[in-house]
Formats: structure tokens, C-alpha cells, sequence
């Protein structure tokens, strides 16, 4: 099972474990991880689901797709080349490890 | 397991009235529930609304037996799933792109509200549902569906007709009688307009769809500038009228977002508060269960998000109005598939430039009388009428 960590924007961090085939987004909600809002569900309908990709991820993870870019565009908090809707990304084997940074707010 | 126990008290007139009492009843002690007035199976508790409509395999949006597709004279998008919804909804969704709210609507509501604002007369007690929040949602819909020939009062006309057909659960004559009047009136504009926008392409709703490279069929473009119409008046509407009433009657609140700027708080909480879109529905595709209580496949259950918003397991004093909640993880606009296509829009709308707007303009606004407001509505709520005084 690939481990994922969250760590929040006052530097708090936990981490879960995640299914293979979940996605980031699913895994944080699974394990009850604030700062994850999910609105949509996964539909990439809205942004709330916002997260920074650590660097050393950047290059396995890597970049948003064009509806994925166009949709961070309403992110509520400050989008870098290191965001990431995280339902979008899909936890494999290789993803073990992975860590992903948390907005301060989603709405 | 048990089925959902039945509930033969409540009336629909009380729902009507204020369902609040009721859905906290329910939430503390049957909170899956099978209620006579409504003939439906009711979620009350945030845990529930939200898994049934993140699983849409489960949970199918198609409820057969509902007025809405007499009063649509279609099936719409809302009520379908999977694929079918999807190219659908994409149909429509360029209209909606960031960068199109960002360059087209933003700016366009901006000089809107402006204008509408300085109609209204300075010093006088006047109500601003029927002179801001009704005409000024109507006049932005339209603009962005394509519709701009329509008047205010057409599309508010077309709208409450859509609206009260498909609510129309006695199925009398009247309502569908209304709604079909109002389908003459709008299937004539469409035509004439979507005839326009094949010369002249822009990028409202109407001619994003016709111009497509592979359109979806005529009769779904027509049914879905209908739903856009049905539901995209009263819930900017009510949501506006709601939050203006939940800063005008806790002040302290008010004070402190004029000196933070955090509008858009004070507009999330408004809908959570008092969701202008209450419940929605959906039915079983297979046996299950909720809570223990057994679901056979076929039931149609009724989501309430106005109750999972009110949720204690989430929200502490959640019949209070607090714009400074820690978390308001809400579900006023639906979740899954369905997401509400506008809630990027009424977040701009209302969260980023109304609210600042009449503010700034009217620093004293007062509500006269607040006891005189009267909030209805078990489908959609909010307040019908809100008398100010504007300074």
C-alpha cells in the first residue's frame, strides 16, 4: 500500500494509507484529512481539492492537464507550477511516499 | 434490516413554512426516514447527502415519476447520468471556463449590478427583492445564455413557470398550462437567436452549443437553456437576499467584514445557513442500505442539504448565522457529477463584486422591520421580500 503524507499550511503532517487506484483526493477524505474539501466529488467540476506537489514529486506526479489547469484557475489559494487538482492524481505503487502540501483555505 | 421508519405527522405546510425544526428532530433521532407528505425516503444527516450523490452508480439522477419532464417537454440534463450527462453538460460548460468569467461575465455583471444599484431610490424603505435581486439575476442569465432580447420580467416569468411545473407534484392543469406558454415564447426566441449566433458566434451558452463541432441534438440545447433558466434565477436571487439579511441582522458580523474584506464568507455561510436549493433526488439502482435501514432498488430518496448543512456532527449553532466558521464544508451546490455549473459564477457574483458593491454604496443600508420578512420554501427557500432603507 503506498503511503501518502499531507502536510497542512501551518506545517502539521499526517500520513495515510492509500488503495491503489484511489486518488489523492479519495485517500484524503477516506482518512478524514482537513483542508481537503472535495466539493465536486471528483468530477473536476471545482477546485477545493487544491494541493502543492513537494518538488522532489514534481517530475513522478507530474503537471495538470488543460481542463485541470483551466479549473485551478478558481483555486482559492495562490497557484504555482507545483499545483495539482488531487483528484487527479491516482495513487500507484510508484507514488509511495508521495507529499503533498495543503492550501490554507479551498473555498 | 428494518425499512425507514414512516413519518405521517409532518405537512407539507409545515415544510413550507420551516422545515428546520423538523430536520433536526429527524437528524437526532430517525435520520433516514420515510415521509408521506413528500412520498419520499429522507437523508437528513451530511454524511449520508453527500456519499449518496459522490456514488452515482448506486444513485441514479433519473426519478421517472417526477412532473419535471411534462413541464421540460424533455428529459434535461439533470435528471440523466454517465456518459448521456456528461456530453451535456461539456456542451454548455465552455461558456462557463474560468478565463470566460474572468474577461465576459465578470465585467458584465460589474456594470449590471452598477446600474441596477443606481436605480434604487437613496433615503425611502424598498424591497429589494422584486428591484435588485430577482431583475439583476435575470438580466445576467439571460446575457450569458444568449438571450439578451429577453426582458427581465420574461425570463423571471419563464423561470417561475419552469419552476412551479416541475414542482408541480398534484399535477394540475394550471402550472403546465402556464409553462407551456412560456415554451412558445421561449422556443421562438431560441430559434431566432441560435439562427444569429451560426453568422455570428460569441461565446454565451446558446451559441457555444449550436456552434459545436459535434452538437449535441436541437430538442437537448432547447431543454437545457431551459434548466439553466429554471434554476439560475432564484438561486443568485435568494442566496443575495439571504445574505444581505444574515449581515443586516448581526451588525458586529457586518463591521468586521467591511474592515476584512472576507465577502466571500459572509456569502458561503448565507448559503449554508438557508440553502436556496434544499433537497435534491435520487433512486436506488440496486438494493442497499443507509444507517442500517434496508433501501430496495427503485426507492427514491430525497437529499436534504439544507438539513446536512445544519448538521451537528459538522457545524456547531448551525441555525446561527456565523460568517466566521473555522470550516463550512457545505453542500448548497450538490457534489458529483452534478456539481452546480454555477457555482464559480455566484461565487464571483455575489461573494466578489455585489456584496463590496452595495456596501460600499450604501454604508447605513438598514432592514426595516426585519420581523416583517417572510422566508419560504421546502424545494427552494429563501426570503420574499427584504425591506431596506438605503443611505
Amino acid at each position: 500500500m503506498p503511503r501518502l503524507t499531507f502536510i497542512a499550511s501551518q506545517g502539521t503532517s499526517r500520513t495515510v494509507d492509500a488503495r491503489i487506484g484511489d486518488s489523492a483526493m479519495q485517500t484524503a477524505l477516506a482518512h478524514g484529512i482537513d483542508g481537503i474539501t472535495a466539493e465536486c466529488g471528483g468530477a473536476m467540476a471545482c477546485a477545493t481539492c487544491h494541493v502543492h506537489v513537494a518538488d522532489e514529486w514534481a517530475d513522478r506526479v507530474g503537471p495538470a492537464e488543460d481542463t485541470e489547469a483551466d479549473m485551478l484557475e478558481f483555486a482559492a489559494s495562490t497557484v504555482t507550477a507545483a499545483s495539482r487538482l488531487s483528484c487527479q492524481i491516482t495513487m500507484t505503487e510508484e507514488l509511495d511516499g508521495l507529499v503533498l502540501h495543503l492550501p490554507d483555505t479551498q473555498i | 434490516m428494518p425499512l425507514a421508519p414512516v413519518n405521517d405527522a409532518v405537512t407539507i405546510t409545515e415544510l413550507i413554512d420551516n422545515p428546520y425544526p423538523f430536520y433536526r428532530q429527524m437528524r437526532a433521532n430517525s435520520p433516514v426516514v420515510s415521509v408521506r407528505a413528500v412520498n419520499r425516503v429522507m437523508l437528513t444527516k451530511a454524511a449520508d447527502t453527500r456519499a449518496v450523490k459522490d456514488d452515482p452508480e448506486t444513485w441514479s439522477s433519473d426519478d421517472p415519476d417526477t412532473p419535471m419532464k411534462r413541464a421540460f417537454h424533455a428529459h434535461t440534463l439533470m435528471r440523466k447520468d454517465g456518459e448521456e450527462h456528461l456530453r451535456e453538460r461539456n456542451a454548455m460548460m465552455p461558456t462557463f471556463s474560468p478565463r470566460n468569467l474572468k474577461t465576459l461575465w465578470g465585467p458584465a455583471y460589474e456594470n449590471l449590478a452598477g446600474e441596477y444599484l443606481d436605480r434604487l431610490p437613496k433615503g425611502e424603505v424598498v424591497d429589494l427583492f422584486p428591484t435588485l435581486a430577482g431583475p439583476l439575476a435575470a438580466r445576467i442569465l439571460a446575457d450569458i445564455l444568449g438571450l439578451s432580447e429577453a426582458s427581465d420580467d420574461n425570463m423571471q416569468f419563464w423561470s417561475q413557470a419552469l419552476i412551479d411545473g416541475a414542482g408541480n407534484f398534484g399535477w394540475f392543469d394550471e402550472p403546465f398550462e402556464r409553462v407551456d406558454r412560456a415554451h412558445l415564447a421561449m422556443d421562438a426566441l431560441m430559434e431566432r437567436k441560435a439562427e444569429y449566433y451560426r453568422a455570428n458566434p460569441d461565446q454565451t451558452a446558446l451559441s457555444v452549443m449550436v456552434n459545436a463541432d459535434d452538437p449535441i441534438a436541437w430538442s437537448q440545447i432547447v431543454a437545457n437553456i431551459k434548466i439553466a433558466i429554471g434554476g439560475g434565477i432564484n438561486e443568485p436571487r435568494d442566496a443575495l437576499l439571504t445574505v444581505l439579511y444574515g449581515l443586516l441582522t448581526n451588525p458586529d458580523q457586518l463591521d468586521e467584514i467591511k474592515r476584512t474584506g472576507q465577502w466571500g464568507s459572509a456569502f458561503e455561510e448565507a448559503i449554508r445557513w438557508v440553502a436556496p436549493i434544499q433537497v435534491s433526488s435520487r433512486r436506488a439502482t440496486r438494493d442497499t442500505q443507509i444507517r442500517g435501514i434496508d433501501i430496495p432498488k427503485g426507492t427514491v430518496v430525497m437529499t436534504c442539504q439544507a438539513s446536512s448543512n445544519h448538521d451537528e456532527d459538522l457545524f456547531e449553532d448551525g441555525h446561527l448565522f456565523n460568517a466566521f466558521r473555522a470550516r463550512n464544508p457545505h453542500q448548497s451546490f450538490g457534489s458529483g457529477p452534478h456539481h452546480c455549473m454555477g457555482t464559480h459564477l455566484a461565487r464571483m457574483m455575489l461573494g466578489k463584486i455585489m456584496l463590496p458593491m452595495i456596501f460600499d454604496r450604501f454604508p447605513n443600508m438598514e432592514l426595516v422591520q426585519p420581523e416583517t420578512v417572510v422566508w419560504k420554501g421546502f424545494g427552494f427557500r429563501g426570503p420574499l421580500n427584504l425591506p431596506v432603507r438605503l443611505n
